[in-house]
């Protein structure tokens, strides 16, 4: 269900959940658009010399994937702001889920809190985020 | 002996004050790459055609400037990683637009546990355009765990 106002937002509902778009062709395409381009997030061979486990997939790519999935949710909620803290690497081309929670509801002035989670395979949190979300009062 | 930072005498020299400043500007087919690579679906940030097309506001984020933190800050006692991001979208940002970009330390404080103490530093980017409102602020976290001398 897609929410248009704060009156179709209920606490503890649960936001459909995503499964990022972690392949290297996606990552790359990313990193040149975000100006950070290299081997470290493009090359898994690159990335084990440097003694990481494989490419890995920028934090603001997982930040960026947790803001889409709340316009997925709500397309015209206003992100006021998005904190995000990177537990463990998040390696290209590995899937991962986004799940994500309404933990507040303000219904006067719009206001959503969510929490968001990027978990791997085994079910390990890898980034966490907080988001406050301005949505339509009607 | 401790090699530990010290917190206050940092706070009262660095903090709040901008050590560095940068100008950007995005293109369109950059913030489409952008928004398409990060999911998003939202005409307004993947339909150039769009009467509101913009960044998506997490964009603000891959802002970098050019050191970490300020000249003449100590030596840090580790290695610095990056333990998170916030950003805080105030007005859009779009395409040639020409942006300017200032940083400063925005915070400095410690968790202390067994196995030592680890400390973290935000910096703070603020993001206004040529009419000097500020359209974001983009916030890293730089986390240090440091371990007493012996």
């Amino acid at each position: 269900m897609s929410i248009a106002s704060i009156a179709d937002v209920e606490f503890g509902a649960q936001l459909p959940e995503f499964e990022p778009d972690t392949s290297l062709e996606n990552v790359r395409s990313f990193v040149v658009a975000a100006g950070w381009d290299g081997p470290r997030f493009t090359d898994h061979e690159a990335a084990r010399k440097e003694g990481l486990p494989g490419a890995l997939v920028p934090g603001i790519l997982s930040q960026g994937y947790l803001a889409a999935m709340i316009h997925r949710w709500a397309p015209d909620a206003f992100i006021e702001n998005v904190d995000t803290i990177f537990r463990a690497p998040v390696l290209v081309d590995e899937p991962y889920r986004i799940s994500g929670v309404v933990t507040d509801v303000d219904e006067d002035d719009g206001r959503v809190e969510i929490d968001l989670t990027l978990t791997n395979e085994q079910g390990e949190t890898r980034v966490f985020g907080t988001a406050m979300v301005k949505l339509p009062i009607e | 002996m401790s090699d530990l930072l010290d917190i206050e005498a940092v706070r009262e020299q660095f903090l709040n004050q901008v050590f560095d400043e940068q100008t950007f500007e995005l293109d369109t087919a950059q913030i489409v790459d952008y928004a398409r690579a990060c999911g998003e679906q939202a005409p307004r940030y993947v339909d150039p055609g769009h009467p509101d097309f913009q960044a998506p506001p997490t964009f603000p984020s891959s802002f970098r400037p050019t050191r970490r933190l300020p000249e003449g800050f100590p030596k840090l006692p580790g290695l610095g990683m990056d333990a998170g991001k916030a950003v805080a979208p105030m007005a859009p940002v779009r395409p040639g637009v020409k942006l300017t970009a200032r940083t400063h330390l925005h915070e400095v404080y410690a968790k202390t546990g067994r196995s030592g103490r680890m400390t973290f530093m935000v910096t703070r980017m603020e993001i206004f355009d040529p009419d000097g409102v500020q359209l974001a602020a983009a916030d890293t976290r730089i986390v240090i765990r440091e371990k007493p001398s012996s």
